[in-house]
């Protein structure tokens, strides 16, 4: 009996499949974007986790005030030279404590200029960030103490500025300072983020600081874990001699925050899911529209079969069967745009994936709550017509023309 | 010495409307109707005929009176047992034919049974025998479009007697046929009467048709007018 009545339903779906498809284009539309948006956010999700084992799992941050929404109404308090000391003699188990100051500045050579990031750091910050040079080589101790100005670029600058020249030994202007190129970083492409790693200009910390930024101040401290370290245990031991130099007292929230990768990548994901909610939304309203668009047709399909449904209630059809094969064909109409949705949704996703260089990763537990809400779709919106063919007095009926 | 009636109206009236509106379709019917006869309903249109057909038929109730089928009282039976009443005792046979449209022959016929949850083997199986019996072996897939109003006639008898019903009612259903294929459809109908012990109960406005019955029914304006053997009718010979 009751896969009579999906044959049934399947074949009144062929017979009619361009109005069909209309009718579910709604539920078509809704499903197809939950799919490749959650299809895209995993493949993103993947590659930022990607990039942050690349990166190592021994890497934290240190920064000054609260990350995220909650932010100090004062500009919180930065950290000096004194506090990156206090870390390296004070806190074992690292491999590299990286302070690092950065700013944007227009570089100059020759006629070409471009904007980029200009970072003052140490030797440690290539260590911490597991960073090679492609050619020439790292800050000398002369030039770290401030001495001579030199710079290694990343690089997308070497490309915009040098093309196919050698930038070795050549000088350059960043922003009022010029310096002699003395080595280019290895290409890294895009971060997961989705900025680009290589548009980098690196100095010394000393340099920035006199010449660039103007101040003492460390925007940021690097740090990385030896092998073996957790770094829980360092990022504990940081936030404790951090706290006693910031003279934070008990009971109060620090200024700071010591973030490792998987934490930064909790965040990331966290305006993800709000984006995720936002179209979730979207999707919602689209549904909804799909449901009535249902509704609608199964109205006008009750109306145009009244004589088909008379004869089948005075041959002996009770409501209850009568109610079931108009509920199952609704039921099956959504599943039909449900399936159609998905596809196409993976289809989207595939693509938008493909061009964003980011891996393709499906959720089967998304495309089995996708088929399932458009299920109930089907049953929601399709009970009322259903119901309404179901009490048709069959005298009445049999007389509709 | 008689056989209990399968059919019997205890007077019966149906009303329709309200107030000044009332409409009164039969007023205090008394009838009785044996196992196996074949009886034809007339009436110009208006006079109650297709009322007292509908309420033999359980697809409505009277207002007032009994109904009682095989001697058991149908008042205060719900919709479910009426239609329980209608799946196991009757067959319908339409004016119009009510073939499921682009729906095969065979399948229109298993229809029945697919309600009563028979398995598909011998759905099939039934149907066809069903099918041969109305003449029309070979034609099973073809669909209601492909064939004539004659033929499309036989399938809804086929459909009407799959489930060997004890009472056939068929309203009009010459009515959309040719003078030629209207004999057919009754010699068929007379038939089953004859050889299947089906009873027959057929609404008809056409004497000749009307003639093929053994008794006939006359209703004016909501009562029976005259209640014949048809010998005292007409010679049908």
């Amino acid at each position: 009996m009751f896969l009579e009545t999906v044959k049934l339903a399947l074949r009144a779906i062929s017979r009619n499949l361009l109005r069909s498809f209309l009718t579910v284009l709604g539920v078509v539309i809704g499903v197809a974007a939950v799919i490749a948006m959650v299809t895209i956010g995993n493949g993103t999700t993947a590659q930022v986790t990607a990039d942050i084992s690349k990166l190592g799992t021994n890497m934290l941050f240190v920064r000054p005030g609260q990350f995220g929404p909650r932010r100090a109404a004062t500009e919180p308090k930065r950290f000096t030279e004194r506090d990156v000391d206090a870390i390296r003699s004070q806190i074992n188990g690292l491999r590299a404590v990286s302070p690092v100051s950065q700013s944007t500045a227009v570089i100059i050579y020759g006629g070409q200029n471009h904007s980029s990031t200009v970072a003052g750091v140490t030797n440690d910050y290539l260590i911490a960030q597991n960073w090679e040079l492609a050619s020439g080589r790292s800050f000398l101790a002369s030039e770290e103490r401030g001495g001579q100005t030199a710079c290694i670029l990343g690089e997308t600058v070497r490309q915009e500025l040098f093309g196919a020249a050698r930038p070795e030994g050549q000088l350059i202007r960043v922003g009022k300072l010029s310096c002699s190129v003395i080595g280019v970083l290895e290409k890294k492409g895009q971060s997961g983020m989705g900025n680009d790693q290589d548009d980098t200009v690196l100095v010394p910390l000393r340099v920035y600081q006199r010449r660039i930024g103007g101040t003492t101040d460390i925007s940021t401290i690097m740090l990385s874990a030896r092998d073996g370290i957790s770094t829980a245990k360092v990022q504990s031991d940081v936030t404790a001699l951090l706290r006693e130099r910031r003279k934070i007292g008990l009971g109060r929230e620090d200024d700071f925050n010591v973030n490792d990768m998987t934490q930064m990548a909790a965040t990331l994901t966290g305006t993800t899911t709000l984006l995720t909610g936002l179209l979730g939304a979207v999707a919602a309203v689209s549904l909804l529209v799909g449901g009535i668009g249902i509704m609608n047709i199964m109205l006008v399909s009750v109306t145009e079969r009244t004589r088909e449904i008379g004869t089948r209630l005075a041959i002996g059809a009770l409501e209850g069967q009568v109610l079931m094969q108009f509920l199952v064909e609704a039921v099956t109409l959504s599943i039909f745009g449900g399936v159609v949705g998905i596809l196409l949704g993976l289809g989207l996703a595939y693509t938008v994936v493909s061009f964003l260089g980011v891996p393709f990763v499906t959720s089967p537990t998304i495309i089995a709550v996708a088929f399932f809400f458009s299920a109930a779709i089907g049953m929601i919106f399709g009970y009322f017509p259903a119901r309404r063919a179901a009490q048709l007095n069959p005298i009445e009926a049999l007389r509709h023309e | 010495m008689t056989t209990p009636p399968l059919i019997e109206f205890r007077k019966v009236s149906k009303l329709y409307g309200s107030g000044e509106a009332t409409i009164r379709a039969l007023d205090r019917i008394d009838l009785s109707i044996r196992p196996q006869e074949f009886v034809a309903i007339m009436g110009p249109s208006g006079s109650g005929k297709s009322t007292a057909m509908n309420i033999i038929g359980c697809l409505d109730v009277p207002t007032d009176g009994d109904y009682l089928f095989q001697g058991i009282s149908t008042s205060g039976f719900d919709r479910t047992q009426l239609t329980l009443l209608r799946r196991h005792m009757l067959g319908f046979v339409f004016q119009g034919f009510n073939l499921l449209p682009r729906t095969s022959a065979i399948e229109n016929v298993e229809l029945p049974l697919v309600y009563r949850g028979i398995d598909t083997k011998e759905r099939r199986s039934r149907a066809a025998d069903a099918l041969a019996r109305v003449g029309l072996a070979g034609r099973e897939h073809h669909t209601a479009q492909q064939l004539s109003g004659g033929q499309q006639q036989r399938v809804a008898i086929a459909r009407a007697i799959v489930t060997d019903p004890a009472v056939l009612l068929a309203d009009e259903p010459t009515g959309n046929l040719d003078t030629r294929t209207s004999i057919e459809i009754m010699e068929l109908i007379t038939g089953l009467n004859r050889d299947r012990d089906i009873t027959v109960i057929m609404v008809t406005h056409e004497n000749d048709i009307a003639a093929y019955a053994r008794r006939v029914l006359r209703f004016v304006d909501g009562r029976l007018e005259s209640d014949r053997m048809n010998s005292e009718v007409a010679d049908v010979s």
